[in-house]
């Protein structure tokens, strides 16, 4: 059976940090969700997930399970659109 | 070089890593003449950049001076391409700057695009960075794409050209942005009219941070082994911060998924039916084909049947037209069904729209060989 495992996510100006227990299946979409609901990111823009522990972006359906392990550091990181 | 020449790079030639023999021979695709564009082209001819060409369909307002280097007051109405690339000749004369006014999904081919060295997306719109996204793997070319708000920069680099096979723009795009990408369509493809564009404020001090770091990418690709990864440099310019991160390829991504290896290309002129009778065998005829545009293929009202207007959308781009099309222009009910699609067999358009010319770019197929792209518009038909 699979075990949560705990991590921390941030925005990238790094004025919201938080720690959490990872369930089982999350994606980066999912905490990308949970953000902007919790920390009432501006909702028209769009986000992507970075792992700053290993310097890796995320893809939005990845399993974080995979992708990170404990005490990484999960960065919120805004598309930026103009140009 | 003449003694000119030799004289204004005189600087460049103490760099110990900086070849300027490389960097003018150079070519580069600049998508946008906005805020960005301006400074991204100013430092490719100030670097001294063999030939820079600057794409751009819009033209010159008050406001965009604010953050535009290269534009002055004069240059309000005139095109921005136009403006930018002649400014960017007077910085540097042995420079070759061209202006191409348009929309670059219809001014810069395939063909055109596989002679650059590099292409910039300095859009404001995720849709051109998609296009030029797929543009640039079926040419690989290298690409950097730049976007910015009030305090943010990215530069994302995909050396497409110099380490094949690399992850794309859309291998971290997120689902809303496509969702955003949707709202400006209906029925499936055509432009909405009522569609209320997000204005992003922006400032000369993000604009000429993206610009920096997008030259000094476009200029190290094929030099710099850090640049053999697809990655992302994001930057605060108010905290200072910055982060550099790597971008794996993901697992059936819509933007490369289709390109494991990356596709022939096969060039024919533009039409539908095949050059030669001979081409046209029946394995060919269940080929399935994804357009690079989607089509519209029938129009037909509700109400009244068949219209004597069909002729003037079918076999035409969806996103050509918006959506009044769907208002009857016999019965003025908004009652006319258009179908509307990007994907068919070979022989469905060659039996559907005959000789009739392919309005779209390219075709893309998968052949036992691997991925092929068709190339629809180098050789157009008279």
């Amino acid at each position: 059976m699979s075990q949560s495992i705990k991590l921390y996510v941030r925005t990238a100006d790094q004025t919201r940090r938080a720690e959490l227990n990872l369930d089982p299946g999350s994606t980066g979409a999912d905490i990308i969700q949970a953000a902007v609901d919790n920390w009432t990111l501006p909702a028209d823009t769009d986000y992507t997930l970075v792992n700053t522990t290993t310097g890796r972006a995320l893809a939005p359906g990845e399993d974080l399970a995979k992708a990170a392990r404990p005490g990484d550091v999960l960065e919120v990181q805004p598309v930026l659109v103009a140009g | 070089m003449d003694e000119l020449r030799t004289q204004r790079y005189r600087r460049h030639d103490l760099i110990d890593w900086f070849s300027q023999e490389r960097v003018a021979a150079a070519r580069t695709a600049v998508i946008g003449a906005g805020a960005v564009g301006n400074e991204v082209v100013k430092n490719l001819a100030l670097l001294g950049v063999g030939e820079i060409d600057v794409y751009d369909f819009d033209v010159v307002e008050r406001h965009n001076l604010t953050r535009s280097v290269l534009l002055r007051e004069a240059d309000v109405g005139r095109g921005k391409a136009e403006a930018v690339a002649e400014r960017a000749r007077e910085l540097d004369p042995h420079v070759t700057v061209r202006s191409i006014a348009g929309d670059f999904w219809d001014t810069l081919s395939l063909g055109r695009l596989e002679s650059y060295d590099c292409a910039i997306a300095a859009v404001d719109n995720i849709e051109a960075r998609l296009r030029l996204n797929q543009m640039c793997q079926i040419a690989g070319v290298d690409f950097v794409n730049s976007g910015l708000d009030s305090r943010w920069v990215t530069v994302e680099s995909f050396p497409f050209g110099s380490t094949p096979g690399v992850a794309c723009y859309e291998c971290t795009l997120p689902d809303t942005a496509y969702a955003r990408v949707a709202e400006r369509y209906s029925c499936g493809g055509l432009r909405r009219r009522a569609q209320l564009e997000r204005r992003i404020p922006t400032t000369v001090v993000t604009a000429s941070i993206a610009g920096a770091l997008v030259a000094s990418t476009a200029l190290r690709f094929g030099t710099d082994a850090t640049l053999a990864h697809s990655r992302r440099v994001l930057i605060d310019t108010i905290g200072g911060s910055s982060s550099v991160v790597e971008i794996d390829r993901r697992d059936g991504c819509p933007g490369c998924g289709a390109f494991a290896a990356p596709p022939r290309v096969v060039r024919t002129r533009n039409c539908w039916a095949p050059r030669s009778e001979s081409a046209a065998d029946e394995s060919l005829g269940e080929l399935p084909l994804r357009l690079s545009d989607a089509l519209i293929t029938s129009y037909e009202c509700t109400a009244c049947g068949p219209l004597a207007a069909a002729g003037r959308y079918i076999n035409q781009r969806a996103a050509a037209f918006d959506d009044s099309i769907a208002t009857c222009p016999s019965c003025a009910a908004p009652s006319v069904r258009i179908e509307i699609r990007d994907a068919f067999s070979l022989g469905e358009l060659m039996q559907r729209f005959g000789y009739s010319m392919a309005p779209v770019k390219y075709a893309l197929a998968e052949l036992e060989g691997g991925p092929v792209c068709i190339d629809l518009e180098e050789y157009p038909i008279q």
